[in-house]
């Protein structure tokens, strides 16, 4: 999946996930208030029914015991009605009130107020009324009554408003992200285009024309500099060949020339050498810069490994291999029928320039073998060994990081740089085929190199 | 005829390496070397002399040799080499497209140039009764025969196809899967040991003692190298 729409995605994903985690967070709030204010109710409360179970009804009238007068906050008052409405009991009640009541006053005060004090009564059996009157302002009353089906309409009306809400927030937040995402998207393709060495070219409109523009430029200019840079080395890589091919020409047959002295044909085999280290290090220096501009893209084809790395050991030895050296090869899975997606012409160059570092490595001579077989995830694997000098445990571990090389060959003693471009090419060419490189120390010496196409990763 | 006595035309427009080339060719054997500096000298000398071989170089001023080989094309079937200073797949496709024979980058080692152009000769004007000796047989290409002493031995389509890819590559490994594609076609996997028994076949035939051949050497997990007398193989 394109590396922005999965961005995109995930931060979808994260803000449903933020919002489920919101609605879950007041879930939890409010379900664990009303545990802990049911585990600890914040103060006893005034029960009507336990102050009447205090009262008494004796020969001499109702009596009240000091338990029941103690439930009683201050400023608070309590009487008992007879079935007529008289007051017959009453306890720190205030002077200025009736002490007879209608049916219409006993129905007012018992649902509110009595002269602003807050009213609770209890019915006894015998039709006598007990209320207690709380201190004014210490409670509030409230009278709720409607249709029925008004209060279905009305419990349905919530519930439409509160889902709407929850859509509107998911759809308003989806079409948010939409913007942004139309807006982004192509600038954040671009930059990841710009990484992949893809020329980028935006539309410059809408709120982020400027960081577009911006973008253009900033890949017109690295365009700019990659094409001049490749044009250069093309250039330069198709000039020199001429002259290269007039002094290997020349050197050749000078060496080749029976009538001249021998010095002078040893001389003659020197500059043709050095001449052919030339031509290899402009084509390296040619297809380095390709592979690296992406100038050369990939010819994928189904190729026989077997027949590839078959031809790459015959072109060498064609070539003319000094017998100090021995080039064997050998097919670990004979019959084994394999094929593998790749680029023919950069595979043989690949194995080629393994072949090469090689001898280029083990200036004494050396034996070199190379073998193909299947690998265990799928493909090929590409072995080539030498019984040579071998690797520096420092130099193994750098090429086994990936780190850019140029060959294997140590550095010279007077310190110069490493040159070549050999082993540059084949990591080149490994990473454009998504296969792996693994280099390691031969048993008692030499390097092993492997190189694993075409297998999942 | 033998090679050496075709006649080639080298066109470059750099004097100093068509002077280089002419001289690779003129030491090694060929008597009737032609230049040209441009694409429209190549066209009239390419009328006038009847080469048979051209070694065409591609980026030239004014005509270039694609345009050249187009128009040769036009008129002659003459294999044509083409040379080129950028060695570019694309350019490469462009001159096979074009009807060229062979393609060789530039730089290259007289030697290599020497072996395309002799290959090339081989393979598109072989002699009239064009005989190949061997060490202890000589083919004869034509009647697809081999005589070994007095006796001959007649080589069948497939021996005879084997034998050439061998002849036009002698003295270099040819790979298993080239020698099957030469004679099955592109799609050759599993004919490996059918080839294994047709250069059997073929040892039988012109080898003195088949099981020991000098002639038709395995190159052993590569495939096979056919050694000419008096010549020194390249590959060992």
């Amino acid at each position: 999946m394109n590396p922005v729409k999965r961005f995109f995605r995930r931060y979808v994903f994260s803000t449903v996930g933020l919002l489920a985690l919101l609605l879950a967070a007041n879930i939890l709030l409010v379900v664990g208030l009303l545990l802990i204010s049911e585990v600890t109710p914040p103060r006893e409360t005034f029960s009507i029914t336990a102050f009447c179970g205090h009262l008494t009804q004796g020969p001499d009238g109702w009596q009240a015991d000091a338990e029941a007068t103690a439930m009683l906050d201050p400023g608070a008052w309590a009487m008992v009605l007879d079935p007529e409405g008289n007051v017959v009991w009453e306890y720190q009640m205030p002077d200025g009130l009736a002490r007879h009541y209608s049916a219409g006053a006993v129905a007012m005060l018992s649902r509110w107020y009595l002269e602003d004090w807050p009213m609770t009564v209890w019915a006894q059996d015998d039709g006598s009324l007990v209320a207690v009157a709380q201190p004014k302002g210490s409670m509030v009353k409230y009278y709720l009554a409607m249709d029925k089906s008004y209060f279905s309409f009305l419990s349905m009306l919530l519930n439409v408003v509160v889902y709407a809400n929850v859509l509107l927030i998911v759809a308003l937040f989806l079409h948010s992200t939409r913007r942004v995402e139309k807006a982004m998207g192509p600038i954040l393709n671009g930059i990841n285009s710009m990484v992949g060495g893809k020329p980028v070219h935006l539309r410059e409109d809408g709120e982020l024309a400027e960081i577009s523009a911006g973008l253009n430029r900033a890949a017109a200019y690295i365009v700019q500099k990659d094409n001049t840079r490749a044009d250069w080395i093309r250039g330069v890589s198709h000039d020199i060949r001429t002259p290269l091919s007039v002094i290997l020409g020349y050197a050749s047959e000078l060496e080749e020339n029976p009538a001249l002295p021998e010095a002078a044909r040893v001389q003659a085999a020197v500059i043709r050498r050095q001449s052919e280290k030339l031509t290899g290090l402009v084509a390296d220096l040619n297809l380095t810069t390709k592979l690296e501009y992406a100038l050369r893209p990939l010819e994928v084809k189904q190729l026989d490994p077997v027949e590839l790395a078959r031809q790459a050991v015959s072109e060498v030895l064609n070539g003319g291999l000094p017998d100090a050296y021995a080039l064997s090869f050998t097919e670990a899975a004979p019959g084994a029928r394999l094929t593998v997606a790749g680029d023919p012409a950069l595979l043989s160059r690949m194995l080629a320039n393994l072949l090469h570092n090689c001898v280029d490595h083990n200036l004494g001579g050396c034996s070199i073998e190379v073998m193909v077989g299947p690998a265990q995830a799928g493909g090929c694997v590409f072995t080539v060994a030498d019984d040579g000098a071998g690797v520096s445990a420092d130099k193994l571990r750098t090429l086994n990081r990936g780190a850019p090389v140029a060959s294997t060959q140590a550095p010279d003693p007077g310190g110069a740089a490493e040159h070549g471009l050999g082993l540059r090419i084949v990591q080149q060419i490994v990473r454009a085929h998504h296969g792996r490189l693994s280099f390691a120390t031969a048993s008692p010496h030499g390097l092993v190199v492997r190189v694993w196409i075409g297998g999942s990763k | 005829m033998s090679d050496t006595d075709k006649t080639i035309l080298i066109v470059d427009d750099e004097a100093e390496l068509l002077e280089m080339v002419r001289s690779i060719f003129t030491r090694a054997g060929y008597s009737r070397v032609l230049t040209a500096g441009s694409g429209a000298e190549a066209l009239s000398v390419c009328a006038a002399g009847h080469p048979d071989i051209v070694i065409l170089d591609v980026m030239m001023p004014g005509m270039d040799g694609f345009e050249v080989l187009r128009q040769l094309r036009q008129r002659s079937s003459v294999p044509v080499l083409m040379l080129t200073a950028r060695g570019e797949a694309e350019d490469k496709f462009t001159g096979f497209e074009c009807g060229a024979d062979d393609y060789l980058a530039k730089p290259f080692l007289p030697r290599e140039l020497l072996f395309r152009v002799q290959a090339i000769l081989r393979r598109t004007s072989p002699a009239a009764g064009h005989t190949v000796r061997l060490a202890a047989a000589e083919v004869d290409l034509e009647n697809a025969a081999a005589r070994r002493g007095e006796q001959v031995s007649p080589l069948t389509a497939k021996e005879l196809q084997l034998f050439r890819k061998l002849y036009e590559n002698a003295g270099r490994i040819v790979t298993t899967g080239a020698l099957c594609e030469a004679v099955c076609g592109p799609v050759w996997q599993g004919y490996e040991s059918t080839l294994a028994t047709h250069i059997r076949h073929l040892r039988e035939k012109i080898e003195a003692n088949p099981s020991k051949p000098v002639s038709i050497v395995t190159v052993k997990g590569l495939g096979y190298r056919l050694d000419l007398p008096g010549a020194k193989g390249a590959a060992r």
